[in-house]
């Protein structure tokens, strides 16, 4: 398989998706430096706003070659393509019109100690409508080729909403990674601790995101098992990368969060770890590329060339290996009592936690409670391990049942909202004797929710 | 192949208590680095 672009269609459908999601992530950047009004932050995410407006133009010149090339496809609605171009010139006009603020602003302020508060408002404005704009042309654009998203729902196996789901977050921690890199690479070479946090918090979250990815892209696998033109074997191969992926999204999840937490006891990162998490960053992100690109092979018959060999035999392969292991019940069990284990300990660690920040044992600072975090992040190590490999079981099972979708919508929300007791300053001064925030406490009482709603919903698999 | 009661619970005796010592070990030795940098006294922050 071959992940340079040989064709328009190719290149369109990698660069396509950088604007929209990489537009999310830098105004996720964004957003962090205005809260922390640091000047560094918000220089930065103005270049980023350039390099994305500079990316309209192939995105743009890429699409057209590609519409002429699929225009002879008679399976391609004519009408959703003309829909996904008319919004796509438009979002991409105003993206433009973004990058161009963001760079004069820059530029004007090359001298000035301070950015104008009010050209980083305009930026703002203008990106956020942008993104809206962009929400809608990458859902027309998702149309036009997913055969998935036109399948009676009514015959497929799985629920279509999995198959939605996973064509639009299978970008998120592919760009998230991208753009976390280049951030990560600028706080590194300035020094700049905000941005090294900011930077670290997005690996986390791209890391959680893994894990929705992982289990929609196994319902994906579901619905388009048996549809013409579709090869499973291809679909295999593409779910090997994707257990590789998650490997990796969990080594540099889980070393960025420690970063993140010893820098809340320590006041200081260590250089080393910091190198270890980009290391881990950049292996993780060339096996995301190769799992996104065989992933693309599945739906895009305009991006193959003759050079291409697909795999042909659906029972090679690393899944198809685990798949057949873990159905032995010497090595269903045993995982499955660490799963429980891992659920023991998320749990025990959230409650402790959030009965604190809730108004309990205020004889203790925060600080101690704190402490105790690593606990339940192996915890979710723990799980996702052995919740992937549970899955493998009977996956076609578990995805039709009615609450395993919000226990891994509670997943998703625990454990992102699990990052505000080490991000908050305000959390962190609490002392002995003293109240929580209330903020704190609306967060605290959304973890414990989660987590309960996590363990309830996959306890009642099987029975409603 | 079948196995008998005492390789499976063999298997989950072997599997658990490898996965749980691995995570206390690790919070064990984060912890340890921040008792480390209190006794020394360099971070000055709230631990």
């Amino acid at each position: 398989m071959h992940l340079i672009p040989q064709s328009a269609s190719h290149f369109h459908l990698l660069l396509s998706i950088f604007p929209s999601i990489g537009l999310i992530f830098v105004l996720g950047f964004y957003v962090t430096a205005f809260a922390t009004d640091d000047a560094a932050a918000k220089r930065s995410c103005l270049v980023l706003f350039g390099l994305l407006g500079l990316l309209a133009i192939p995105t743009y010149v890429s699409g057209d070659r590609s519409m002429a090339v699929l225009s002879q496809d008679p399976k391609i609605s004519q009408d959703l393509m003309s829909t996904h171009f008319g919004w796509g010139v438009t979002s991409l006009a105003l993206l433009v019109l973004t990058a161009a603020a963001a760079l004069i602003e820059l530029w004007r302020s090359r001298r000035a100690e301070r950015v104008s508060n009010d050209a980083l408002h305009l930026v703002l404005g203008l990106a956020l409508v942008t993104l809206a704009l962009m929400v809608i042309t990458g859902e027309v654009g998702w149309e036009i080729n997913h055969h998935e998203l036109r399948l009676d729902p009514a015959t497929q196996r799985t629920p279509q909403a999995w198959s939605h789901v996973h064509v639009i977050l299978n970008h998120f921690p592919t760009v998230g990674f991208v753009f976390a890199l280049l951030f990560y690479i600028a706080a590194l070479v300035m020094n700049n601790v905000v941005m090294k946090r900011a930077s670290l918090v997005v690996f986390v979250i791209c890391a959680i995101l893994g894990v929705p990815t992982y289990v929609t892209g196994a319902a994906s696998m579901w619905a388009l098992t048996g549809v013409p033109g579709i090869s499973r074997a291809v679909i295999n191969a593409h779910r090997d990368m994707a257990v590789w992926t998650l490997f990796g999204l969990a080594f540099t999840g889980v070393t960025a969060w420690i970063e993140l937490w010893r820098f809340r006891h320590l006041g200081r990162f260590s250089n080393r770890s910091l190198y270890l998490v980009l290391a881990f960053a950049i292996i993780t992100l060339g096996v995301m590329a190769e799992t996104g690109h065989r992933g693309g092979q599945i739906n895009h018959p305009e991006i193959r060339v003759a050079t291409d060999t697909l795999p042909t035999d659906p029972k090679a392969g690393l899944s198809a290996a685990i798949e057949s292991l873990i159905n032995h019940v010497i090595w269903f069990v045993p995982w499955q009592t660490v799963h429980f284990f891992g659920f023991s300990l998320i749990f025990g660690t959230a409650l402790a936690i959030s009965l604190r920040v809730l108004g309990f044992w205020k004889s203790m600072p925060f600080s101690a409670v704190h402490r105790i975090l690593p606990l339940g992040v192996f915890g979710v190590v723990m799980n996702v391990f052995s919740g992937m490999l549970i899955l493998f079981a009977d996956s076609s099972r578990y995805l039709n049942a009615t609450t395993f979708a919000p226990k891994t919508a509670f997943i998703t929300i625990g454990a992102i909202a699990v990052l505000y007791f080490s991000l908050s300053e305000r959390l962190w001064t609490v002392k002995a004797g003293e109240d929580a925030p209330m903020s704190a406490k609306w967060v605290a009482a959304l973890v414990l929710l989660s987590w309960a709603g996590v363990i309830m919903g996959g306890r009642l698999i099987g029975y409603v | 192949m079948e196995y008998g009661n005492t390789a499976i619970i063999f298997m989950v005796i072997a599997v658990v208590a490898c996965a749980l010592g691995l995570t206390f070990f690790g919070v064990y030795y984060l912890n340890k680095i921040v008792d480390q940098n209190a006794r020394e006294g360099s971070s000055g922050r709230q631990t």
